[in-house]
């Protein structure tokens, strides 16, 4: 609710046009590599730590671990163990809430959603099941942590339902555009699914609301590059052509890479988004937000100039 | 003997002409193009093509104007016309900037209107979106 529908409504923002407007394109790319490397590697760091740590500082707490297990949920001690465990694994939370923290979002707040994680992890914990607390209480840090992520993601309250269809919906576009060669129906994509074409409906008003960078978006494609650089070619040529080119060329040139290649694509190149999207490796869902926002921004440029 | 068809749908809004007000028509927009299945790439445009336009007159105007959009949406393709009174005297739509550009990249039809239909005291856009090829 905070945040505006940002590909489309800034307008009203006309007047001060510049300060967000290299900051949004540039952490995207950036967020997105993260994305990538930390969730490849954390487990294994993770793990590692818990490993070294295991035999030393966290020692103590482990008969209080089997101790607070067996305790009835009414026990009055429960509490003052919980609060002992949550406090002595603390650690444990903050370095895990470490491992997200270039990823835009304050670290007070990732480090009390992994100590939220923590908390679950020591209610939940079985020692009778025979495995050790870090490697189940590890997971279930980082995994409150990303679902954060997924739900900050969202520019609005979205129910969970729409966003687990959103990540279908956003699947089977891809699949259906190889398949037909073009963007594929919401009537199309409902037949796929199974669903009534009144949830894609719902799901793709949902995505309107969806931040761009996220977790299911990687930049993928590097082999493209060279299709890409013809491509851009006939673009640039189509550019000449048109009489703001002085006024417009200068700005182009301070997108981002991708934003602007997506540009001169659509609008010099006239390659649907599609297209455009199978070419830059994201999905058309991204090329659609990007452009939007790209227009916003270039708007704003040309009329302050 | 044939049933008769019952002809294309209309959607009027009008809006006052403020910025924020824009995403309201927008979101109509794209609902109208999901429901008449246009595909996803139709729709995205449709979106961009209203956003652009109703940006473009909202500036032509003053925010204590009217704008009007209304959305035809016949079998094969969606109607769109924005329009809104002059906010001064030689406001009109320029039809040689970036803007325009998109309008006709996004739009298989636009046109900038003045006088029309709002009577002589007018400017608009009308642009029309079809289906697309089905193949």
């Amino acid at each position: 609710m905070t945040r505006p529908d940002t590909p489309f409504s800034t307008p009203s923002n006309s007047a001060s046009p510049s300060p967000d407007a290299p900051a949004e394109p540039a952490d995207q790319p950036a967020d997105n590599s993260e994305n990538d490397s930390v969730t490849g590697d954390d487990t294994n760091d993770t793990d590692q730590d818990g490993g070294n740590r295991r035999d030393g500082e966290y020692e103590h707490l482990v008969p209080l671990l089997a101790e607070f297990a067996d305790l009835e949920t009414g026990d009055p001690r429960r509490d003052g163990l919980r609060d002992e465990l949550v406090k002595g694994y603390l650690p444990v939370a903050q370095h895990i809430a470490r491992r997200f923290s270039n990823r835009g979002e304050p670290m007070d707040d990732l480090v009390q959603v992994a100590t939220v994680g923590l908390i679950n992890a020591v209610d939940r914990f079985r020692p009778d099941r025979g495995s050790d607390f870090f490697s189940f209480a590890v997971p279930t840090i980082s995994g409150e942590v990303r679902r954060h992520f997924r739900d900050q993601g969202w520019s609005m309250r979205v129910p969970r339902r729409l966003k687990d269809l959103h990540v279908s919906i956003n699947s089977t576009v891809s699949e259906l555009s190889h398949e037909l060669g073009r963007a594929p129906r919401p009537s199309e994509i409902a037949a796929k699914l199974d669903v009534p074409v009144a949830d894609v409906l719902e799901g793709l008003e949902a995505a309107q609301a969806y931040r761009s960078s996220s977790l299911d978006e990687m930049l993928t494609s590097e082999d493209g590059g060279a299709t890409l650089g013809d491509l851009l070619g006939e673009a640039d040529a189509q550019l000449e052509r048109v009489e703001y080119q002085q006024a417009l060329e200068p700005l182009l040139g301070e997108l981002p890479d991708r934003e602007r290649t997506i540009v001169m694509l659509r609008f010099f190149g006239n390659l649907t988004q599609t297209q455009i999207a199978d070419r830059v490796g994201i999905s058309q869902m991204h090329v659609s937000r990007l452009l939007a926002q790209t227009l916003v921004k270039l708007r704003h440029r040309l009329e302050a100039e | 003997m044939p049933v008769a068809s019952p002809g294309p749908s209309v959607v009027e809004l009008r809006i006052s002409a403020r910025p924020t007000l824009i995403s309201t028509v927008r979101t109509v927009a794209s609902d109208l193009a999901g429901r008449a299945d246009f595909d996803l790439d139709a729709i995205s445009d449709l979106r961009m093509a209203v956003d652009e336009a109703c940006t473009t007159l909202v500036r032509l105007t003053t925010e204590n104007d009217t704008l009007t959009c209304v959305f035809t949406v016949d079998t094969e393709s969606i109607g769109v016309s924005v329009s809104t009174r002059p906010g001064w005297l030689g406001a009109k739509v320029s039809t040689e900037s970036f803007g325009w550009r998109v309008l006709q990249t996004l739009a298989d039809e636009v046109e900038a209107h003045e006088g029309d239909p709002e009577g002589p005291d007018s400017i608009g856009i009308a642009m029309v979106k079809r289906l697309g090829i089905v193949q």
